[in-house]
């Protein structure tokens, strides 16, 4: 069994991740359930899907991915990945932009919240397993390519890099092909590239 | 037939659809808005033949509607979530005892948690309190299954059958194979045929269907017992794999409940299995038909069992109908659930929180290690947790950056600044409007109560004005009929309607104002202004919310009126249209006072504590993100330093100076005076389309009076029909701490009485006129006089903000 988690801000683009590697899943011939936060929440709240794929051909039952369970969490922004930490499993890998969403009560606060902040408390989690977090500097990569809408294949492949999934670069291109608008697939692409 | 991932709600769309249904319909609400989209997408596509599909106004209406298709032989399917079923229950009631011809299949979704929702009420109670079947499915593929199962089950029966998916179940995804082309059931050829001993109901009739209510409850209860499909969705396994003994604990589940079993059942045997502990035999039932109750399938389960755990989300319904079993036969099993501690007694429940249910039920607690993935733990001594987990930022839902309702719900609490008020709220995006800093919702209940509390408040707390927002889907679903009473009762209430021009928090659904069907006809848009006359309210004033000193005009001057009175807000809503360029703060500028932060509370603008600037020194600075600015501009009219500016002046406008603009606008609002025709026989058969209500509110709006006075245009007159000091009555004998806002009224008064002007649209008020001739019973003299006010306020309209009060400088 694997289990993603995809965590952030409502409107960052979770869901059609979640989409597109339920779709490598399949192509792979793999049992998948993905569950998805839609409502109240994606009105800027923190927002989760979870894609669970039967890899060694079992069946997965709940859409839901216990705590301590999940090979990736894909966090879309600093501070949701480090919410759902406790959905890690022992040997998980964090996969984390940087880009911080501030949200508005922070903004209120005495005390801003900062990403980077966030980013340092993430490193000291992860100090005795460094190798177990991957930081992606989301704004250098999307300024390279020149659309922020991306971000998303952009961690996407960063989360196929690390290895912990058994799902190359190719799986994915395919996967974008049969889910992403037509209009948007090269774009996409690139961003792999 | 290509496999798709499909989520549960857009599954049971297909289904129906495969199942011919003919026509479906519903009203938005959030976890079931999906399965009405999905069939309109496939319909538009092409792949649906043959289905009518609509949002009606509300659940009631959708219900009715559907019943009276079933009533001609059709299949129908009927959508909302768990309030919704509240709305449709006098329809839902009384046509079980009428019965159905054409299935009629309710899908009705609960929402655990509550996610979306006002209350965790559960369906399953709804449908025994109306004696209608329930089938509850725990995944996607089954909600799929019993969506087919319950058309013929509801005609097998002619009762109308729900179905009860949860969240878990509506978003949820899996792969399915779907037909690649639908056709819906022909009517039968009679169509409706004329009986009015069964399709009237009367006491006697009530009286005789209720006995056959009674009976066909007793057959269902068998099929639920003992036929295919109804006995696969009332599934036992038991386990472990390889146990010699009989069980003796039993474990019941509903809906994604049994999902969450059966994983957690999987992870307790794994973990046993590495601790080497045996662990005792069990026998697992899911309850997919959980009303009426397949009393003999439970009685076979329970069968030798001492013990039976029951795990379910919202009510304990398995868990009474267990006992009740019990009771009833002398079993001598006991029940543990929500009833005896043993199951969480509300909220959402998940694989976690039952693995250590299930541990302790069956007696493993400390038997086991903690971890569930242990051969991964020895590895490490300690797993991973962020130290500052309580420092992490709360992200509570707010208004979108660019949503208009922060604009209306901004004016509001600056027309009233310290007058005392009660601001009823409503449901959809702008309850939102509760949040810091706007703080502008006092109350929030159901769909439409928002007007109907404040008539309340207004008769017992008339020292505050009593004051109600309601958008613009929920004004069409259940706002009318508490508009009429506040004018047949006369309370003394504003009505702040909300108009983005979507129904924005489910889903950017289209509704009556819009005129937008799901079958892809544009038919004419009800006008929110003409219903708000037709009922009463002859005070109606227009606002742009993003136009902050012409809002705060109108609703000074709607509060103002002694009796109903309205403001309509229009500006669409961010999802519908493209957005502006984003603005940006000038660091030279920017005094990092934080009033925009505090004021309107956008989340497309931060505060770096780190940013320096000549006027902020070491205070930080507020900033803005280009990725969610859509250039709304609002915070532009709030900075008091005049730090945020605009990307590119507005490309019309771009050459000229402000009252060069007043002037475009002003020529322009003439010009489609001059072209107007007017005729007083009222046989001018053009409609009234309001197009402009989304403008910039310049250039078409309008005042309805008894005769058009062209003269007046030219000239510029006060608001009109109000008397100055009504404008600002609320500050009189406010007190010393308000007399400083005293006087800014009194120069914003001056400047309105400047640049306020009166326009005409003859086309409207002939089309409202001709509407009341041609109502036989309608009233039979419209006082004109009264009908509506419309503001025109222009850009000269800026008054200068006083600095910030408050925490800014200190900050």
């Amino acid at each position: 069994m694997l289990n993603v988690m995809l965590t952030g801000v409502g409107g960052q683009g979770t869901v059609l991740a979640a989409k597109v590697l339920a779709q490598a899943a399949q192509e792979k011939g793999w049992h998948v359930r993905t569950a998805e936060t839609i409502g109240m929440a994606q009105r800027g709240g923190s927002v989760v899907s979870h894609v669970r794929m039967g890899n060694e051909g079992e069946e997965v039952q709940s859409p839901l991915i216990a705590r301590g369970c999940a090979d990736v969490i894909i966090a879309f922004e600093p501070a949701e990945g480090a919410r759902m930490l406790p959905y890690l499993a022992p040997t998980g890998v964090l996969v984390t932009a940087t880009t911080a969403v501030q949200p508005v009560t922070a903004a209120l606060a005495k005390d801003s919240y900062r990403g980077s902040v966030v980013l340092q408390g993430l490193r000291d989690a992860f100090a005795q397993a460094p190798d177990q977090l991957v930081i992606v500097p989301d704004d250098e990569l999307l300024e390279r390519i020149g659309n922020r809408k991306v971000l998303n294949t952009v961690l996407l492949a960063k989360a196929i890099g690390t290895g912990r999934l058994p799902l190359d670069l190719d799986d994915l291109r395919s996967a974008i092909r049969a889910c992403v608008k037509p209009a948007f697939v090269d774009l996409n692409l690139q961003a792999i590239g | 037939m290509a496999k798709k991932l499909l989520m549960g709600n857009e599954a049971m769309a297909h289904a129906a659809l495969e199942a011919g249904v003919r026509v479906v319909a519903g009203y938005p609400g959030t976890p079931s808005s999906e399965i009405v989209e999905t069939v309109a997408k496939l319909r538009a596509a092409g792949i649906a033949h043959g289905v009518h599909v609509e949002w009606s106004t509300n659940e009631k209406v959708a219900l009715e509607l559907l019943f009276g298709a079933s009533l001609a032989g059709a299949r129908g399917l009927f959508t909302c979530k768990q309030m919704g079923l509240n709305v449709a229950s006098d329809a839902l009631m009384s046509l079980n005892y009428v019965s159905v011809r054409g299935g009629l299949v309710l899908v009705v979704a609960d929402d655990p948690g509550p996610i979306s929702s006002q209350t965790e009420q559960d369906t399953r109670r709804f449908a025994a309190f109306a004696k209608v079947p329930v089938l509850d499915p725990s995944t996607p593929e089954q909600a799929f299954r019993m969506i087919q199962a319950a058309f013929d089950l509801s005609e097998r029966f002619h009762t109308p059958v729900i179905v009860r998916p949860t969240t878990r179940v509506d978003h949820a995804s899996a792969f399915f194979e779907v037909a690649d082309e639908t056709f819906a059931r022909p009517v039968p050829e009679e169509g409706f045929e004329r009986d009015v001993s069964k399709w009237v109901i009367f006491p006697r009739r009530a009286y005789e269907a209720h006995g056959e209510i009674n009976e066909r409850l007793s057959q269902v209860a068998d099929a639920f017992s003992s036929e295919e499909p109804f006995s696969s969705f009332n599934e036992v396994v038991e386990g472990p794999e390889g146990a010699s003994d009989d069980p003796v604990f039993g474990i019941v589940a509903s809906g994604i409940s049994a999902a969450y079993v059966r994983e957690a059942l999987q992870m307790v045997e794994e973990r046993a299995g590495r601790a080497h502990v045996k662990i005792p035999a069990y026998r697992f039932m899911q309850v997919g038909t959980p009303y009426p109750f397949p009393a003999q399938a439970l009685s076979r389960f329970a069968s030798g069992l001492s013990d039976i755990l029951v795990i379910e989300e919202l009510d304990y319904v398995l868990e009474d109908e267990l006992a009740q079993l019990a009771g009833r036969t002398h079993a001598s099993f006991n029940v543990h659930g929500k009833l005896t501690g043993e199951a969480r007694d509300r909220g959402e429940n998940d694989v976690d929180d039952v693995v250590l249910r299930i541990e302790k039920y069956l007696g493993l607690v400390g038997r086991l290690r903690l971890h569930l993935h242990e051969q991964d733990e020895d590895a490490r001594t300690a797993s991973i947790s962020y130290e500052q987990a309580s420092e992490l930022p709360v992200r509570p839902p707010v208004l979108c950056p660019g949503c208009p309702h922060r604009g209306a719900f901004y004016a509001v609490k600056q027309a009233l600044l310290k007058t005392p008020a009660v601001l009823c709220g409503d449901i959809g995006c702008y309850t939102l409007g509760n949040a810091q800093p706007l703080d502008a919702v006092d109350t929030c209940l159901c769909m439409g109560a928002g007007v109907t509390m404040a008539q309340g408040l207004s008769v017992v707390d008339p020292a505050k004005k009593a004051v109600a927002y309601i958008g613009d889907s929920t004004f069409f679903a259940s706002g009318m009929t508490g508009l009429a009473n506040a004018a047949y009762n006369g309370h003394d209430i504003t009505v702040m309607v909300l108009d983005n021009a979507t129904t924005a928090m489910t889903g950017s659904q289209p509704h009556p104002g819009t005129g937008y069907t799901l079958m892809g006809d544009q038919n004419e848009p009800l006008s929110i202004e003409a219903v708000l006359l037709a009922n009463g309210f002859s005070h109606v004033y227009h606002a742009n919310p993003l136009d902050k000193d012409a809002s705060i005009v109108a609703v000074k001057a709607a509060i103002a009126y002694d009796g109903p009175s309205a403001v309509i807000f229009e500006s669409p809503c961010i999802q519908l249209i493209k957005p502006d360029e984003p603005v940006s703060i000038d660091a030279d500028v920017c005094t990092g006072c934080k009033k925009c932060i505090t004021e309107i509370g956008c989340p497309g603008i931060g505060f770096d504590p780190l940013r320096e600037g000549p006027r902020s020194g070491s205070r930080g600075q507020a900033f803005i993100d280009p990725a969610l600015c859509n250039g709304c501009d609002l915070c532009v009219q709030v900075c008091p330093f005049k730090a945020i500016t605009f990307p590119v002046p507005d490309a019309e406008f771009a050459d000229l100076a402000e009252d060069e603009v007043f002037e475009v606008v002003e020529a322009e609002a003439e010009e489609s005076l001059a072209d107007a025709e007017f005729d007083e026989t009222n046989e001018v058969e053009e409609s009234y389309v309001d197009e402009a209500s989304h403008d910039d509110g310049a250039s078409a709006d309008s005042y309805q009076g008894e005769e058009p006075d062209l003269s007046g245009f030219d000239e510029t007159v006060g608001v009109y029909g109000l008397e100055d000091e009504e404008l600002f009555l609320f500050d009189d004998g406010a007190g010393e701490a308000d007399s400083a806002e005293s006087d800014d009224d009194a120069e914003k008064a001056v400047a309105i009485e400047e640049c306020a002007t009166v326009a005409l649209d003859p086309s409207e008020l002939e089309e409202i006129s001709a509407a009341k001739a041609s109502e036989p019973d309608g009233p039979q003299s419209v006082d004109q006089e009264a009908l509506t006010r419309r503001l025109v306020l222009t850009d000269e309209l800026n008054i200068e903000e006083d600095l910030p009060e408050e925490g800014g400088q200190d900050a």
